[in-house]
């Protein structure tokens, strides 16, 4: 096996991806394209992981090398992108059908692969960032295509996202600098305050791209706007992959953060406000769609928390979390785009009783949402707890913020089940009838996965999560099986009875289960707070924008007051200037001669010194 | 052969008149023939120079002053680049410009200005880096000054006068490096200051100079006003060639010739920092699409000073990479803004909305062209950003890379304003065509020559790395 073997699992999907971009009909043939090299690089991911291989080319020079490098961590991110790409472009070819308006959409779903393998497999930071910012342009694509209006979230997002890679170019210049080379393999930078600049410049490239606060605000708008398979393919899925896996090897490879640091506690914070406002967000939602985007958000939340916390077990947790997150998380939005199909809506307020209608598919829905809710044994459960165990271990106040999160997402999604799959089944949903097998085999491949991630927890952790820290830590316990911590299980099994409770008692009391959730929804203080969310005042990017126009407006006057100076000065000098002169030149042949004789006088007296 | 590449389309401008008397496309053919030889003149000293690293140069001395033309690195990748973009700029101008008067006098200008930015680069003499430098000041007056409505004149006038005077001031400067070394020769200047260092009074007056031409603060604001020349005059004017001599200037004289001052790589890199925020804030705020886009070269002309006086080996390449990518870019942006305003009659983005859908290659182009000014990989903008921004913080210059990085945020900004209000959205005006395939080709080929340099940028970073390193041997 020789070493450009490295190349392939990027330039087959770039390939292919051009290849359907410059198809102009036959969707047929698209779609057999796209599965294919999914399918191929699904097979590649598979022979590759486990393999160590380093490939480097000259490139662009000054220290940008074309250096890919296959090891443990990027052979299983690789191997995860991989998995869910297949899934999705396999869903896709069902439900894109009759949607022809978005057939550049598997051209994007190639290109955003090949990207994303890139960035995986760099292993020189100005490569990483080539393949990791050229994602906003697939980004940018897969946005725009969708509904009416839809571009302006794509720019929304083009914004957000491309104002957080140039941080993250400027911290790649500083850490370059600092560590003296661009190959990531070999820089480690210690986290004294220059230092601290530039991996907090890092991070923001990383959080942004994992879709945290505060860089999150388009991932709800695109949601209803974008293609749904959109949402389980990027947001959901390969973006946290590889956000969480930069961060994971910033904080742990290259900066070897220690729990000392403040730049562990300012990841901690970040994750605890992330995972509390965005499900609080979460909850209110009256859309599938839009509620699921918000929990993609919030979910992130724990991922950075874990690494945060710069504790073995926490890092385990976020890790462990991100590759579950990603499984459950991409089945729920596929569950949603099933719906969608079928019913022609997600719109809570107009769905019910869709369980009976569409068995596999309330049966995916139901393990994957108890999943993400951390209910035992799902795989969410034991990636959660180690992630409060961390927490706890380093300060009760992230602890709360991680069980508040956990409450509140049992309770959203016991809002979102109730309302959809169980109660009264609309009129208009009486011919509605299960999807076609090729959106229900991933679902269910999905699906199955968040049980044997959860019940088996041995082979993932074991095989895959755990190996990577033991690059770092020589001596890395062994996490799997059931949590160690009986405490911290008990409390969460109290707090997820409590959701059940909340919701049985909201339910009854609302009538339905859409509206379970609307007594939080007009409590006395939060009341106004979603108000003003709704309305869209808390949105930072609207907020950073209207601040960015006020200093535009201060920089626009000062070109002004400029340009002022060349019309209106500089012009009324020179004429006041020739006023002057002019008035010297009047034609009186008296005033002529008296300025002869001075003139002949200065130059007597110039003469005899 | 450096000498023919000068002097062919400065006194062939001359006969293009005469030639259009009589048959237009002659004349045309003609204009792309006498942008084209120095081209290729240009790519055929490259191949010597690059190669044998050997500087080449040919001297004739009829009068007092040294009559001097030299070729290195520098001097050809930056004339390889002009007269490339020129060429591309000229071929679009034979759609464009058939719609108007003048049209002699418009080609004349055009080549008679390419013929000086030749000689002004391959000058091996401040006196006749001057001479030249006055000579695109004349050059561009006429061609600014193309439509000949009051305000447009006005407008000419004022950058004009503006340039004349930053170049006056600069031979003030040259006149006082005269008095230190009593050579005009750059040769004889490079050795004269190898142990001793230039007055700051002379580099303040040339950099005097340099800003006017290059359109930074506080001397910018010929720039956007110089907006109501024709679309492939302010391309080839504001982004490709004429805002680029200053740069020129500044790497031929302080980077390679005259050592600077350590305090210079701070001040100048500071000035440029401003000029970048400022207009980069009024091209957020203004609506007139040309304005815009001037508003842009200067802030992205700011990078490329920033790369340049940084001072060291990064910033030096990526800013000469900048020269050859923006130039790309930005002539991109211009001529499809001239497409826009052709087809539709209208400058003011608000009224502008959905264009999208009636010029689909016109819009891809621009978003192409815009994302490589953003800095977006893979177009080659972004290898450029990078290295500029990896200067400045080898430099140790954290607070510049922050403003800087304050100046690439309002790049996306306001280019994606530009965009979704031009072609995105509803439509607002009545049914656009898409523009003349001559024009279109134009726009879609330094579409695609943006992108393929970021893609394929093993090659133009190992000339630019050879050009930069021969830059630095010179100054040992």
């Amino acid at each position: 096996m020789t070493n450009s073997i490295l190349l392939l699992p990027i330039y087959v999907p770039l390939f292919c991806g051009l290849v359907v971009l410059a198809l102009r009909k036959s969707q047929r043939v698209k779609e057999g394209i796209t599965f294919t090299a999914t399918a191929i690089n699904f097979l590649f991911a598979i022979l590759l992981f486990k393999h160590d291989i380093v490939v480097s080319l000259p490139w662009a020079g000054f220290g940008m090398e074309f250096s890919l490098r296959l090891y443990h961590f990027s052979g299983f991110i690789l191997l995860a992108v991989a998995f869910f790409s297949f899934l999705i472009s396999l869903y896709s070819v069902s439900f894109m059908r009759s949607k022809e308006k978005l057939n550049q959409f598997y051209s994007y779903l190639l290109l955003s692969l090949a990207l994303v393998n890139g960035a995986v497999l760099a292993d020189n930071l100005i490569l990483l960032l080539f393949f990791w910012e050229g994602l906003l342009l697939t980004l940018f694509g897969m946005i725009a295509i969708g509904n009416k209006g839809a571009f302006k979230t794509a720019v929304k997002a083009l914004v957000i996202v491309g104002i957080s890679d140039l941080c993250m170019m400027v911290g790649i210049g500083l850490t370059g600098h600092l560590a003296g080379t661009l190959k990531i393999s070999e820089i480690y930078v210690p986290a004294n305050t220059i230092g601290s600049v530039a991996f907090v410049l890092l991070m923001i490239g990383a959080i942004a791209k994992a879709g945290s606060m505060p860089f999150h605000s388009w991932i709800p708008d695109a949601a209803t706007q974008a293609p749904l398979p959109f949402m389980a393919f990027l947001p959901a899925s390969l973006e946290k992959l590889l956000g969480i896996y930069f961060l994971a090897r910033i904080s742990l490879d290259m900066f070897k953060l220690n729990a000392h640091s403040w730049l562990s506690t300012l990841l901690m914070v970040i994750g605890s406000i992330t995972v509390v406002l965005a499900v609080m967000m979460a909850l209110v939602q009256k859309d599938y769609k839009k509620l699921l985007s918000y929990h993609a958000i919030s979910q992130v939340g724990y991922m950075i928390l874990g690494i945060g916390t710069c504790l073995p077990i926490g890092i385990v947790g976020g890790l462990f979390h991100m590759i579950n997150h990603a499984m459950y998380k991409s089945c729920l939005f596929l569950t949603a785009g099933s719906v969608e199909k079928a019913a022609g809506t997600t719109d809570l307020e107009k769905l019910g009783g869709l369980g009976r209608k569409m068995p596999v598919t309330f049966i995916c829905f139901l393990v994957a949402a108890a999943s993400i809710s951390g209910v035992p044994p799902f795989n969410g459960f034991f990636s959660k707890e180690m992630v409060y165990d961390a927490a706890l271990e380093r300060g009760a106040l992230f602890y709360v913020a991680a069980i508040l999160g956990a409450f509140f997402t049992a309770a959203s999604f016991l809002k979102l089940g109730h309302a959809v799959f169980l109660g009264q089944l609309k009129d208009a949903h009486k011919n509605v009838k299960e999807s076609s097998p090729a959106m229900l085999v991933p679902m269910m491949l999905i699906a199955g996965g968040c049980i044997l991630f959860g019940v088996y927890n041995v082979f993932p952790l074991r095989h895959f999560i755990q190996p990577i820290l033991s690059v770092q830590l020589l001596n890395v316990p062994d996490f799997s099986g059931f949590p160690s911590n009986g405490m911290i299980v008990l409390i969460t099994v109290l707090v997820l009875a409590g959701a059940l409770f909340h919701h049985v008692t909201s339910a009854k009391i609302m009538g339905g289960g859409h509206k379970a959730a609307e007594h939080i929804r007009h409590a006395p203080v939060l009341s106004g707070i979603y108000d003003r969310a709704e309305a869209r005042l808390l949105d930072p990017y609207d907020i950073g924008l209207r601040v960015v126009h006020a200093i535009c407006r201060v920089g626009w006057w000062i070109d002004r007051a400029i340009d002022s100076v060349y019309d209106r000065f500089c012009v009324s000098i020179s004429q006041r200037c020739s006023n002057v002169l002019r008035s010297l030149h009047n034609g009186n042949y008296a005033l002529y001669i008296i300025w002869a004789l001075i003139g002949s006088v200065a130059v007597v007296f110039y003469a005899l010194q | 052969m450096i000498l023919s590449a000068v002097l062919a389309p400065l006194l062939g401008a001359f006969i293009l008149p005469l030639v259009g008397k009589f048959s237009k496309p002659v004349r045309n053919i003609l204009a792309l023939l006498l942008v084209v030889f120095p081209l290729a003149i240009s790519l055929a000293l490259a191949a010597f120079v690059l190669n044998g690293r050997d500087v080449t140069s040919i001297r004739i001395l009829p009068l007092g002053f040294n009559f001097i033309f030299h070729a290195d690195a520098l001097a050809v990748f930056m004339a390889v680049v002009s007269s490339l973009i020129s060429a591309i700029i000229v071929i679009y101008s034979f759609g464009y410009i058939s719609h108007y008067d003048n049209q002699n006098e418009y080609y004349m200008m055009v080549v008679l200005f390419l013929g000086a930015m030749m000689g002004l680069i391959y000058a091996g003499n401040l006196i006749f880096l001057y001479i030249f430098w006055e000579i695109t000041a004349i050059a561009s007056w006429r061609l600014i000054g193309f439509f000949r409505a009051k305000t447009d004149v006005l407008k000419a006038d004022k950058s004009f006068l503006v340039t004349i005077f930053g170049a006056l001031m600069m031979l003030l400067g040259f006149a006082l490096i005269y008095q230190q070394t009593g050579s005009f020769d750059l040769a004889v200047i490079h050795e004269r200051f190898k142990g001793e260092p230039i007055s700051t009074l002379a580099v303040g007056l040339i950099l005097i100079g340099i800003f006017s031409k290059s359109a930074t603060l506080p001397f910018h604001t010929w720039l956007p006003d110089a907006g109501v020349a024709p679309s492939p005059v302010t391309a080839l004017l504001h982004a490709a060639v004429l805002v680029k001599i200053g740069v020129y200037a500044f790497a031929r004289l302080f980077v390679v010739t005259i050592p600077l001052l350590d305090y210079w790589h701070s001040v100048i890199p500071f000035i440029a920092g401003i000029s970048a925020i400022v207009s980069a804030a009024a091209a957020l705020i203004d609506t007139d699409l040309k304005r815009i886009i001037a508003y842009s070269t200067i802030s992205q002309i700011a990078f490329i000073f920033l790369g340049l006086s940084i001072g060291n080996e990064v910033g030096i390449a990526g800013g000469l990479l900048y020269i050859f990518m923006h130039g790309l870019a930005k002539a991109g942006l211009f001529l499809c803004a001239g497409i826009v305003e052709q087809n539709t009659k209208i400058k003011d983005i608000t009224q502008l909305g959905g264009l999208a859908k009636t010029m689909p290659v016109t819009a891809i182009s621009f978003l192409f062209c815009a994302f490589s000014v953003m800095g977006i990989p893979p177009f080659g903008g972004f290898f450029c950003k990078y290295m500029v921004m990896a200067g400045a913080l080898q430099g140790g210059h954290l607070f510049l890379a922050g403003m800087f990085l304050f100046g690439a945020f309002l790049t996306i900004l306001y280019l994606l304003r530009v965009f979704t209000m031009v072609f995105l959205g509803e439509s607002k005006t009545s049914e656009a065509k898409e523009g003349d395939p001559v024009m279109v080709f134009c726009v879609a080929l330094l579409a695609v020559l943006s992108l393929a340099g970021g893609i394929f940028i093993y090659y133009p970073n190992q000339v630019v790395t050879n050009v930069v390193q021969q830059m630095l041997v010179m100054h040992k």
